[in-house]
């Protein structure tokens, strides 16, 4: 469960429904400095598709596999 | 096996086979019952009914007597086409053991979400349908109104997208420095047990209404649950199709949504000229304009519209409630004022019913649907583009 690499940012969108979760973690990867790790944790099922397609449409790439939590996925970009 | 269940149950499926699968099945259920995959009508019948529950009389409604209040929700097909979406969506959601009750961090969400449930359930009913009747299942009945209806929410989704971006209305979202613990899982898993219960309870009820011959019913709640499971396994969200273009310059769903209703159209075409059908068609007038605006605005501030909201409500997404509430009453709100508040004789009664198979035949009909289908993809692809086109001249800049 653990990241290769600590996280240097934590986006906590548990509850929020879409769109927000991709808003959230779009912004919050271009206030970050190029190369720092995002941590995502999400749980709205929309999300789990969204987040992660996004985030590599825009340019983002992904530290390691988006990990499955329970009813939550972990995804881990680089800004 | 196991590779299969786990397609089935552990992952969404792909949008685009799923909304043909669902545009096929409507047609169906179109050439079976003569009536289309709709909800908004049967929310506004709702409405009616508590208003009755409370002592109110609307029989003399002139809307009410428009889309025939009969009977209770279980004794109509289309109140078995609701119950029907909302009990498949969570049996899969169950099946698949994803369901949790989530509570969003910002609570100005529940408001948001009431409000832009009242101004979509308003505006669909108004424009005579929301993004299934006047939309999914509107564009293949070749009813002109649809085509007012899609560029109209595509209007109201824009600013609907504005809105969503202000600070005052999206949050701030909580961002920590450093990592965080996700959630413990539970080791019980019993969510699948409860699915399975449901889906069987469910079959028993399919089996009374057909062994009882009410045909009209087991048909409604069938197709009612297809859909359900349909919505749910391929995340469809009408509201994302033209928001997220907005926002993120996402076009998946947009493009799925419509290779589906090319596939409905054509299919519809065949169901109507071998069972020589009527097509639905609904009237287009000034009312349909305008309700399309508001129900692309509403959704968009609810974040869900009348379809995708059932199957979130069904995942446990709280928000989801005030909205579901919310359509009920502008459903509601928009009976009343049809003819109290005189909307009919401003906005409703200078238009038409234009079936493009009256107008242009069965040929230029079929053409010129799958033509502003092929300009629609066309401009969504363009959106698409033009998006990433300026984010990354903006990421350059930076």
């Amino acid at each position: 469960m653990q990241a290769n690499k600590e996280a240097d940012f934590t986006l906590d969108l548990r509850g929020e429904s879409c769109p927000y979760p991709v808003i959230y973690t779009l912004e919050a990867l271009q206030g970050m400095k190029k190369g720092e790790l995002l941590q995502v944790i999400t749980d709205c099922p929309g999300s789990f598709r969204n987040v992660p397609e996004e985030a590599i449409a825009h340019g983002y790439t992904f530290a390691q596999e988006p990990v499955k939590n329970g009813q939550e996925y972990l995804f881990y970009i680089y800004a | 096996m196991k590779a299969m269940l786990h397609t089935i149950f552990q992952r969404h499926w792909n949008p685009y086979v799923v909304l043909l699968i669902a545009g096929l099945l409507s047609a169906l259920y179109f050439g079976l019952t003569s009536t289309v995959w709709a909800v908004t009508g049967e929310f506004t019948r709702l409405g009616g009914d508590i208003l009755q529950l409370l002592g109110v009389d609307v029989a003399d409604w002139q809307y009410y007597q428009m889309i025939k209040l009969q009977g209770a929700t279980w004794s109509r097909p289309d109140g078995w086409i609701v119950w029907g979406m909302f009990i498949g969506a969570l049996m899969m959601v169950l099946l698949s053991n994803s369901f949790k009750i989530r509570l969003p961090q910002q609570k100005r969400r529940y408001v948001q979400g009431f409000v832009g449930g009242i101004i979509a359930g308003f505006g669909a009913r108004l424009a005579m349908g929301c993004n299934l009747a006047a939309f999914f299942t509107g564009v293949p009945q070749f009813s002109f109104h649809s085509w007012i209806f899609i560029v109209a929410t595509g209007i109201g989704t824009f600013f609907g997208a504005k809105l969503t971006r202000t600070l005052w209305w999206k949050g701030r979202p909580s961002l920590v420095r450093g990592a965080a613990q996700p959630s413990k899982v539970k080791a019980r898993v019993i969510q699948p047990y409860l699915g399975a219960a449901i889906a069987i309870a469910y079959a028993g009820v399919l089996i009374y209404f057909f062994a009882t011959g009410q045909k009209l019913l087991g048909l409604g709640a069938l197709f009612g649950l297809a859909f359900g499971v349909l919505i749910e396994r391929g995340q469809i969200c009408f509201t994302a199709a033209f928001r997220d273009l907005f926002l993120v310059g996402r076009s998946l769903m947009a493009k799925a949504i419509i290779i589906g209703m090319a596939g409905s159209s054509i299919l519809t075409l065949i169901v109507i000229s071998v069972y020589d059908l009527t097509p639905v068609t609904q009237i287009a007038a000034l009312s349909t304009l305008l309700g399309g605006v508001l129900f692309g605005l509403g959704i968009v501030m609810a974040s869900g519209c009348e379809t995708g909201m059932m199957y979130r409500l069904m995942e446990g997404q709280l928000l989801f409630l005030p909205v579901f509430a919310g359509n009920i009453i502008g459903a509601t709100f928009l009976a009343y004022a049809w003819d109290h508040l005189s909307l009919y004789d401003a906005l409703v009664k200078h238009g038409d019913k234009i079936n493009l198979l009256d107008t242009l035949g069965p040929v230029g009909a079929i053409l010129s649907t799958l033509t502003m289908l092929a300009v629609l993809y066309a401009l969504t692809l363009y959106r698409e583009k033009s998006y990433h086109r300026n984010f990354e001249l903006n990421r350059g800049v930076k």
